[in-house]
């Protein structure tokens, strides 16, 4: 009775949920309060400067080139279009870069745990190099290397067929659309589909049959066969729908005609952002394949499974589960690095938006950009989550 | 009674030749099967080609003059010559950090002073010029560099001393030599051979590692709070946090610094002007804040709930299961990643050129391109330059794989 009495519930100040929503409040007017404070600011200012803003100006020419374009590109086009250009650029550096630093980091993180001393040591000090040097250090570096080199005849000739030198850049053989190349995709397109349902059915076959149907050998060969099907049937109507273009010097300055070349800025920036990911990502796969206890690959080996069957059944689906999460996050290193194409002038989305803001107001350009970025990296993680999902350990 | 010997075994044989000392070392890492054997064949002679073209490189054609005769705008850019003797007294205290660690702590602190030592050694006896070409550098330069032994030695002492040596003191000592070295740097008004050097006149590697170790500084507390913050059942708190931490992780570091540039003077009430190494310093210390947050948070998702709930159960309040059973076991996990995250943090300082600062990169390729007679050195530079930044990143992540090694990370 008199502990009823003297019980008064919980004193108002220490109820949690009272806490928790008083902290909310707090919090939440704070930040509303502190942008309200630095927007009036900007406005201000931007009145008292005259200083424009907004986006009407995405709708007028742009009326300054842009060096080096996948789209086409007039300097009539406006700012909208210009952004999606240098947009589209970007994107092209990020997608080459991690394709290709992908590659190169899985053989260098290979190589570390190979049993040869020599190429494991190469490989280590490959990675410790260029992992603990600044980017923009090394994408300079390649810059004056590549503009150090002599003229088109006189430089780097690979095979008569790849060439590095100081004025052209890095030119190579690119397949020219010769006739009705479109169409001919369209088949490559369906024979790719074609593979798909082949890779399932076979799939299928081997959970019913329990016999090995190699679904991945037969899908491969149907893709490779409707592709050559349909190459020969163009080439018996008239023309091949693709042929090879090499590059060859041609006039007084020796600009290889033919091919596809790309300006030392671009190869600079490639060679710079695959070398110095790569040497990321080759620690990744060293760390996620050390990270498979030996027991695994002892135990399959017992069971019977030879060396390849054990790194392709066994260790590397467990090492794959390490590996991802921490790959997608280099990935998405790699399409920001690529806005050090400034410093080496490669027309990327930063460098067009830093000369965009000599004609147009800067503070919008900025946040254009910052949303393209932003895009991007949502992009790369959805897709890199998505993925990690599907090769997680669900416990099946 | 025939005696019975005990029989002995015979003395068990050496073991054969190729299988122990270089030949069986060589048999086993080098020629271990065909592939490796002819990967070592095939791949040796390349590396001895290399390194030889390298090397014979580096002490013919190449010419060094272009560093030897510049070291102080390396060091510390175009901060007035006049005033130099500031930026040394502040590495004098710098080495009683190092000299201290080094009697606290022993093993990797201790090479790492060592190494330290010897460096600044060389520093001090090389032969090389200081303000420009063809002029000595001055005696009481070299005094104040080899001094930083002193220090050092100091430190040790008071390592040693078991009154001093103190985690605390350590750390205290540690801020207040940063927060004078910042006064020292910036001047004292009134005081006379203090007067104000702006911190848009400081430059060279000096400013890489202050603009670093401030950046790590700030950008852990910081860190800490937006990782709790993202955590937190408190659902305004938690999208904030979010907000935040995506947009600066989703966004390149150099888009950042432009827009310190442009859009945060104009937020920055008129009569309160920061200058612009104050707002890439800040810039780079939330943009470090951001990726820390997410390690840190990283740590906390990977320790068992059982550690809050038994502390719970222990009746500790909310603030200190977070504050002394959760956060301690997160970070230690996570020191691999938090280091990682401080080096990517000293390398991205090299882009605050951006704002027109002259850090040692851009003290470097000023030089280049500002003489004429070392216009073809850009490459020498470079690799001076790159040889720099290598020297702290590599100590930094080797300090780390000690500590971690010490801490027992990835052992219990």
């Amino acid at each position: 009775m008199r502990l009823s009495l003297t019980y008064q519930g919980i004193p108002i100040w220490r109820h949690s949920r009272i806490l928790s929503w008083t902290a909310q409040i707090v919090s939440g007017i704070l930040v509303v309060a502190a942008v309200a404070f630095f927007l009036s600011n900007v406005s201000s200012a931007m009145v008292q400067r005259d200083i424009p803003f907004g986006f009407s100006f995405l709708n007028r020419e742009y009326s300054t080139p842009i060096s080096e374009h996948l789209l086409p590109y007039e300097e009539s086009d406006t700012f909208a279009y210009a952004f999606l250009v240098a947009a589209t650029n970007t994107l092209m550096v990020s997608v080459v870069g991690v394709i290709l630093a992908t590659m190169l980091g899985i053989i260098v993180g290979a190589v570390q745990l190979s049993g040869n001393w020599v190429i494991s040591k190469v490989a280590t000090v490959y990675v410790e190099v260029f992992r603990n040097v600044p980017l923009l250090v090394q994408l300079i570096f390649w810059y004056i290397l590549l503009l150090g080199l002599p003229p088109v005849r006189e430089g780097i000739i690979l095979f008569n067929a790849i060439y590095l030198n100081n004025n052209a850049g890095l030119s190579f053989p690119w397949p020219e659309g010769q006739q009705r190349p479109g169409l001919w995709l369209l088949c490559v397109v369906l024979a790719i589909a074609l593979g798909i349902v082949t890779k399932m059915l076979l799939e299928r076959r081997e959970e019913r049959t329990g016999r090995p149907s190699c679904p991945w050998l037969g899908a491969i060969g149907v893709v490779i066969a409707g592709s050559f099907v349909a190459w020969l049937v163009w080439v018996a109507i008239g023309d091949a729908p693709y042929v090879m273009s090499v590059p060859e010097p041609a006039g007084r300055f020796g600009h290889p005609v033919g091919g596809y070349t790309i300006s030392i800025e671009l190869t600079a920036l490639l060679v710079g952002l695959i070398i110095y990911t790569a040497a990321f990502i080759a620690e990744i796969v060293r760390g996620g394949l050390q990270s498979v206890s030996r027991g695994q690959g002892e135990a399959s080996r017992s069971l019977g499974l030879g060396t390849m069957q054990t790194l392709r059944f066994v260790t590397f689906p467990q090492a794959l589960r390490v590996i991802v999460p921490p790959m997608i996050s280099q990935y998405l290193n790699l399409t920001k690095n690529s806005s050090l194409a400034l410093a080496i002038g490669y027309a990327d989305l930063t460098s067009v938006a830093k000369t965009m803001t000599q004609t147009a107001p800067a503070v919008t350009i900025f946040l254009i950009i910052m949303g393209i970025y932003l895009l991007y990296s949502l992009t790369y993680s959805l897709i890199g989550n998505l993925y990690n999902r599907h090769i997680q350990f669900t416990g099946g | 009674m025939a005696t019975v010997e005990a029989w002995q075994p015979a003395p068990s044989l050496p073991p054969p030749r190729t299988e122990t000392g270089w030949i069986g070392w060589a048999k086993a890492n080098l020629f271990g099967n065909w592939l490796s054997g002819l990967v070592t064949v095939v791949t040796v002679p390349i590396i001895l080609w290399a390194v030889w073209s390298m090397v014979s490189w580096l002490v013919g054609p190449a010419d060094w003059t272009v560093i030897t005769s510049r070291p102080q705008q390396y060091a510390i850019g175009l901060y007035p010559t006049e005033h130099a003797w500031r930026p040394l007294i502040g590495w004098l205290l710098v080495s009683i950090l190092f000299g201290m660690a080094a009697a606290m702590w022993g093993g990797a602190a201790r090479r790492i002073a060592i190494g330290y030592g010897v460096v600044t050694v060389l520093l001090g006896v090389l032969p090389y010029g200081m303000f420009h070409e063809g002029v000595v550098m001055p005696w009481w330069v070299r005094a104040f560099i080899l001094g930083n032994l002193l220090t050092l030695g100091i430190g040790y002492l008071l390592g040693s001393n078991a009154k001093t040596a103190r985690p605390r003191n350590f750390v205290l000592g540690g801020i207040a030599i940063y927060v004078l070295l910042l006064l020292i740097l910036n001047g004292i008004p009134g005081v006379p051979g203090m007067e104000e050097v702006a911190p848009r006149k400081w430059g060279g590697l000096m400013l890489n590692l202050i603009l670093a170790v401030s950046g790590i500084f700030f950008a852990f507390p910081i860190g800490i709070l937006l990782a709790l913050g993202r955590r937190s059942s408190l659902p305004v708190v938690k999208v904030l946090c979010v907000v935040f931490i995506e947009v600066f992780r989703g966004v390149p570091l150099i888009t950042l610094l432009f827009m310190s540039q442009v859009l945060v003077p104009l937020a920055l009430p008129a009569n309160f002007p920061v200058d612009s190494v104050t707002r890439a310093a800040i810039v780079i210390t939330l943009f470090s804040a951001a990726y820390t947050a997410e390690n840190i948070r990283g740590g906390l998702q990977g320790l068992h709930p059982g550690q809050a709930e038994a502390a719970r159960a222990l009746g500790l309040p909310g603030w200190q299961v977070t504050m002394l059973i959760q956060l301690p076991q997160a970070i230690r996990n996570v020191i691999p990643a938090i280091v990682g995250q401080f080096i990517a943090l000293f390398k991205d300082t090299s882009l605050v050129y951006i704002v027109g600062m002259l850090d040692i990169l851009e003290m470097g390729r000023s030089i280049v391109q500002g003489n004429v007679q070392f216009t073809d050195n850009g490459r020498e530079n470079l690799i001076f330059v790159a040889v720099v930044f290598w020297l702290f990143t590599y100590t930094m992540s080797y300090a780390s794989r000690r500590v971690e090694r010490r801490l027992g990370v990835g052992r219990r």
